[in-house]
């Protein structure tokens, strides 16, 4: 049975790696720090894998045939992908190590729970995986599974949905012959709208109600206020990125800790940290 | 709903626009020959005109992906520091100054015009 060991929840807006300078500096510090906190505790944790949730920014897939969730099976990971890396100033390709038996785990056990993932065995990757995998996992020594997420293409899933793909994820794990150790990882949001009207928006009001829920731990309510169409309403097509922390959160119990927000109109994007002390066994 | 809804999912431009993002010859293509490249895929003429103007709100209403969006202006104008005041998100601003001004109006970005 493989144990869940952490669980944590980022922003990966692509201006913490391509346009980092241009913010203030105190942002800048902020976010290296929050970043920081999150990796402390991961490694603390000491898992043997990260499994990151992330949209794919219609990247793998074509928006004529777009699957809801594309697991990453190959034994390595390679990117940011062409075409970005010059976006995410990342010229210089990392390559991660990846962990192919698990990973075709979960493809195989979710299909056996109704499930369907799609996968790939070469996965190109944009900021959605970019930027926690630098920061989180920075000489790219942990194993990673990518999970890319459907969160910006009609029909998009909602929450209560991404819930309950997290307690299925949960089961898929529970059911690994390994005792592999595993951290999980929402990598998305908070309010933007990236390449809408309201390019540089930013909904501070929702963004700090949904913190707060996060820190009282109330799931319920979360699902009450923080429904699809909040998000959509506090940034389209980048807000609902945060139904990747809400597969997170079907494995967590109890209050999140916020680490940090920051309202940052410099990356286009609000962002925000939460390091969930109490996972589910 | 947001503006996400307002995507047509069988424009021909959100598939060419997928696909000349990862080819480095598409990509060289697009920026020396944009005509040629728009016919040979068979966009319409409506298609091709708005991404030749980069005219952001002309692209989002026809269904372009608002993702895609923005790499049709980075193909058009390079993809390195994409501060606000880029000339992709200068584009932005032109087309929605009352919505950008909102966020960043009076800023150092704020290219938005009076």
């Amino acid at each position: 049975m493989a144990e869940i060991v952490a669980a944590v929840g980022t922003t990966h807006t692509p201006g913490l790696l391509g346009w980092f300078a241009n913010a203030p500096e105190d942002q800048q510090h902020a976010a290296t720090a929050a970043f920081k906190r999150l990796r402390e505790h991961l490694v603390a944790a000491q898992p043997d894998v990260l499994i990151i949730f992330a949209n794919d920014h219609l990247l793998n897939w074509p928006i004529n045939n777009t699957p809801e969730y594309t697991v990453g099976i190959g034994d390595r990971h390679v990117g940011p992908a062409d075409w970005y890396d010059q976006w995410l100033a990342r010229t210089e390709k990392y390559e991660a190590p990846g962990r192919p038996v698990l990973a075709r785990h979960i493809v195989n056990e979710g299909a056996r729970r109704g499930m369907s993932f799609s996968f790939l065995r070469e996965m190109q990757f944009d900021d959605g995986i970019s930027v926690p995998l630098c920061y989180l996992n920075p000489d790219m020594r942990i194993q990673t599974i990518p999970i890319t997420m459907n969160c910006s293409l009609p029909p998009i899933p909602t929450p209560r949905r991404a819930y309950e793909v997290g307690r299925i994820m949960r089961d898929i794990l529970h059911s690994y012959p390994g005792d592999e150790r595993v951290a999980l990882i929402g990598s998305g949001g908070l309010s933007h709208e990236p390449g809408g009207p309201r390019y540089f928006y930013i909904d501070e009001e929702f963004d700090r109600r949904f913190l707060e829920l996060l820190a009282q731990g109330d799931h319920e309510q979360l699902f009450a206020e923080c429904t699809l169409e909040r998000m959509e309403q506090a940034g389209s097509g980048g807000t609902a990125e945060l139904i990747a922390w809400f597969v997170v959160l079907a494995s967590t119990r109890g209050p999140a800790q916020v680490v940090d927000y920051l309202k940052s109109y410099a990356w286009r994007c609000a962002s925000g940290w939460v390091i969930w002390p109490e996972v589910l066994p | 709903m947001g503006n996400v809804e307002r995507v047509d999912k069988t424009l021909l431009l959100n598939e060419v626009v997928f696909y000349v993002r990862k080819d480095a010859a598409l990509r060289d293509e697009w920026r020396n020959n944009l005509r040629g490249l728009a016919n040979r895929f068979g966009l319409s003429t409506a298609e091709y005109e708005a991404v030749r103007d980069a005219d952001v709100r002309r692209l989002l209403e026809m269904g372009v992906h608002q993702y895609l969006v923005p790499h049709i202006l980075r193909l058009n104008f390079g993809v390195t520091n994409m501060t606000n005041d880029h000339p992709a998100l200068t584009a932005y601003q032109r087309a929605f100054p009352q919505e950008s001004r909102a966020a960043i109006g009076g800023s150092k970005w704020d290219r938005t015009e009076r």
